[in-house]
């Protein structure tokens, strides 16, 4: 017994520490999961942010760069119109031709000498201009101090062929002196003949190309040019630069590759490269603007913000773990005091258990007992009688003989009705007694017995009275409900003093119908009230009044079988009562009970 | 109307004249190509290019007879105006030597320049009222395209012949060339800047030679 609320305890605190290490389990899934959606959406945010703030930064670039081009463009177009231009290619005085140009395109060179101050206002001004032929060679111009000094390897690559009939964009590396190189914007421009309309020429001005890392506050962005194999990037030191054009070299073989973003590793430290074919359908050689962002900024930040997360995920961790055991431990109280109570509870039942199990046992022991012993008197009974009988039908007994004889008869009768009660009691002990539900007509049944009853010789001492409505239907099979009714108004008669009343009712009630019935016999002494429903229990009232002590035990026990029961209301000086309850039934249609 | 009149007068002075010389005489007609727009009288002359080839509109053929004339010829000095933003006369043919005065009659700048191999000048910018008169005297033979470096669309033709007798036809194509010299020429038709047409004529004093050119 000591050993049972230590089990108990152990018991409670294995389903607290469960508890525990589901809800921390759960609360630790939760946390790293979202930990980990949020480190993504981070991560994924910034990627976005960047490469926004990087396509809008390269995108009002280009949109400076294209109304630049059209701008130029526009010039170069102005230009060519120019009539002592067409002059010289029309009428054959090619010598007149870069004379001509030198007056038309003065205010296009840039000027020799300038203060630094101006240099954004000269964005439109050429650093150069050639001539071509008709069959798209570059006429050489007799002076190229006027013209825009070019070496013959850098002039030739101005050549178009064939001639193109729209305006092209180029781009064109060449020296600028001191070792550096330097890369111009190129446009070539057709010249139609006015008085053909054939393409007889075309102007080829070298510009300064926009800088796309001009001087912006907070601006990372590194800019260059890919050309003819070659990545222009002055920004950019040597080995990385030339790992960046193997890279460009390789990735710009590929065809369809005119836009595209990236990473790369330069010098170990990340970096977002884009570039851009920057004269798309040109003849002119294809150019890329290259770009290089430095992307160590981005990711220290996003690095801070993860270890943000992450600490803030930490914290969020301990914070629902410590809640979780706090929870756990306040719901355990509850389930430690139902273990507590289940278990006295369990120990309850099986003590019940084990006196229902006897008590069955002892019940089915009698049932049977009962059975075999009504089965077994039966036949000597009927034996008897038919003896008795016999012995009544001869002729040469003396008179006190048939008398004593008769008794004897009598007597065997009343053995057989204590076996019929005991036989039936002993079936509805064992719960093998089936009751077929059918309407019965109660007030027929209990009209007919108050006749029979009546027609006894010993009826005139009692006066027996009904008083029931027409066609009280009630559920139950006939001949048990014939037996409870039997029973009652037997004992109401038997018990009865002399010129006593028996009254009997009957009424419907919320489902029921109460049937009762009365007498003035001598009332049952209060302490006794108790028993009179055990079988074979016999008042003192009732010792000489002929029965076995079965009666009410049987009708108490039929009446529950129907669903209703059996009870005593009142018992006085005047008024004994008795009230049974049967459920109600509907009428049928066609009563069968009727009929017979 | 002014022309054909003086031309008639000029033809009638001459055909009056003729038997008094006894000078030669060609006449004849020019097939000028073909023109979509109708002769319309006092209809103003411009210089076309059709692939690349320089002409009048509506066409004109200048006759001229080539050979070697020792005859000294006056030269009188020929103008070559500006008015409406156009050349008038839009063709002109003048003798080797001529002078030619270039005035401005619009009421805005021009600014007349050659440069064709035959001549090549550039007149600068010049009021309408500028004085003297910018002028230039051509003296190598060829065709001359003249052009205004302000208005890009203005052309001109001034086609100097080494001959002092040269005419222009009329819209029809008809031509008469009188007081020339007796001998065996060639003359020639120029219709545009790529095509001249010639045919060999033998001339007679008194006598009117009629050629044709298909």
């Amino acid at each position: 017994m000591t050993a049972a609320p230590e089990a108990v305890k152990s018991s409670a605190a294995i389903f607290r520490a469960k508890l525990q290490a589901a809800m921390m389990l759960v609360v630790a899934a939760l946390t790293i999961s979202g930990l980990y959606l949020a480190q993504r959406k981070a991560g994924a945010d910034a990627e976005r942010n960047l490469q926004r703030d990087f396509q809008a930064e390269l995108t009002s670039l280009h949109v400076a760069e294209e109304a630049r081009s059209a701008a130029l463009a526009e010039r170069c177009r102005a230009l060519v119109e120019k009539p002592r231009i067409h002059a010289a290619l029309e009428d054959n005085a090619l010598d007149l031709l870069y004379p001509s140009a030198a007056d038309e395109l003065r205010d296009l060179m840039e000027p020799e000498k300038e203060s630094e101050g101006e240099e954004q206002s000269h964005a439109l001004h050429a650093r150069f201009y050639r001539f071509l032929n008709n069959a798209g060679d570059v006429l050489s111009p007799p002076n190229q101090n006027e013209v825009g000094i070019l070496r013959p390897e850098e002039e030739s690559q101005l050549a178009l062929k064939p001639l193109p009939d729209k305006e092209q964009t180029g781009y064109l590396l060449h020296e600028a002196g001191a070792g550096e190189e330097r890369v111009d914007e190129v446009v070539a421009v057709p010249i139609n003949s006015t008085e053909t309309n054939e393409l007889i020429a075309a102007l080829v001005v070298g510009f300064k190309p926009v800088e796309i890392t001009e001087k912006r506050a907070g601006n990372e962005i590194k800019s260059g040019i890919w050309l003819n194999g070659w990545l222009h990037l002055p920004a950019l030191r040597e080995p990385a630069r030339e790992a960046i054009d193997r890279e460009l070299t390789r990735i710009l073989a590929a065809p369809n590759s005119a836009e595209r973003s990236y990473r790369v590793q330069i010098n170990g430290a990340p970096q977002l490269l884009f570039y851009k074919r920057l004269n798309p359908a040109s003849v002119f050689p294809p150019a890329y603007e290259v770009c290089i962002f430095p992307l160590d900024k981005s990711l220290a930040l996003q690095r801070r913000l993860r270890w943000q997360i992450l600490g803030a995920g930490v914290v969020l961790l301990i914070a629902g773990l410590t809640a979780s055991y706090l929870i756990s431990l306040r719901l355990s109280v509850p389930v430690a005091k139902l273990v507590v109570d289940s278990e006295e509870n369990r120990a309850g039942r099986k003590r019940v258990e084990a006196v229902l199990a006897t008590t069955n046992e002892e019940l089915k022991r009698s049932a049977r007992f009962s059975a075999d012993a009504s089965h077994q008197l039966k036949t000597p009974v009927t034996i008897l009688r038919a003896g008795l009988e016999e012995l009544l039908g001869r002729e040469n007994f003396p008179e006190e003989v048939y008398d004593e004889l008769s008794s004897l008869l009598h007597q065997t009768y009343r053995l057989t009705g204590v076996i019929d009660d005991l036989l039936l009691l002993s079936r509805m002990d064992a719960g093998r007694l089936q009751i077929e539900f059918n309407p019965v007509d109660l007030t027929q049944l209990i009209e007919e017995w108050l006749a029979d009853l009546n027609a006894l010789p010993d009826a005139a001492e009692v006066e027996m009275k009904a008083h029931l409505p027409q066609d009280l239907y009630i559920a139950g099979e006939k001949r048990y409900i014939s037996i409870i009714v039997q029973n009652l108004l037997e004992n109401a008669r038997k018990y009865n003093r002399p010129g006593g009343r028996v009254h009997v009712t009957a009424r419907a009630e919320r489902g029921y119908v109460v049937l009762t019935v009365g007498n003035t016999g001598r009332p049952i002494p209060f302490a006794m009230q108790e028993n009179i429903f055990e079988r074979f229990y016999r008042g003192s009232i009732g010792e000489n009044v002929p029965g076995h002590g079965l009666g009410l035990n049987l009708a108490r026990e039929l009446a529950r079988l129907h669903g209703g029961d059996l009870h005593l209301v009142c018992s006085n000086e005047k008024w004994t009562e008795f009230e049974v309850r049967f459920r109600i039934s509907e009428q049928p249609e066609i009563d069968p009970v009727a009929a017979t | 109307m002014n022309t054909r009149c003086c031309f008639f007068l000029g033809s009638v002075l001459i055909l009056s004249v003729a038997p008094v010389f006894a000078d030669a005489v060609v006449e004849g007609r020019v097939e000028l190509p073909k023109s979509h727009s109708a002769p319309v009288e006092n209809k103003r002359y411009e210089i076309v290019t059709k692939g690349g080839v320089l002409a009048t509109n509506p066409p004109l053929a200048v006759v001229y007879l080539e050979g070697a004339f020792s005859k000294e010829v006056a030269r009188p000095t020929r103008q070559v105006a500006q008015k409406d933003l156009a050349f008038a006369p839009a063709l002109l043919p003048v003798q080797v030597g001529t002078k030619v005065e270039f005035p401005n009659l619009d009421d805005t700048y021009h600014n007349i320049f050659s440069y064709s191999p035959a001549k090549r000048f550039d007149l600068g910018r010049y009021r309408p009222d500028e004085k003297p008169v910018p002028f230039q005297i051509f003296d190598v033979a060829g065709l001359v395209t003249l052009r205004c470096d302000i208005h890009e669309h203005m052309r001109g033709l001034i086609l100097v012949l080494d001959t002092p007798h040269f005419a222009i036809t009329d819209p029809d194509g008809h031509f008469r060339l009188t007081g020339l010299p007796p001998g065996n020429f060639i003359l020639k038709a120029w219709v545009d800047s790529r095509t001249t047409r010639e045919r060999p004529v033998e001339l007679t004093n008194g006598s009117t030679a009629h050629v044709n050119f298909p």
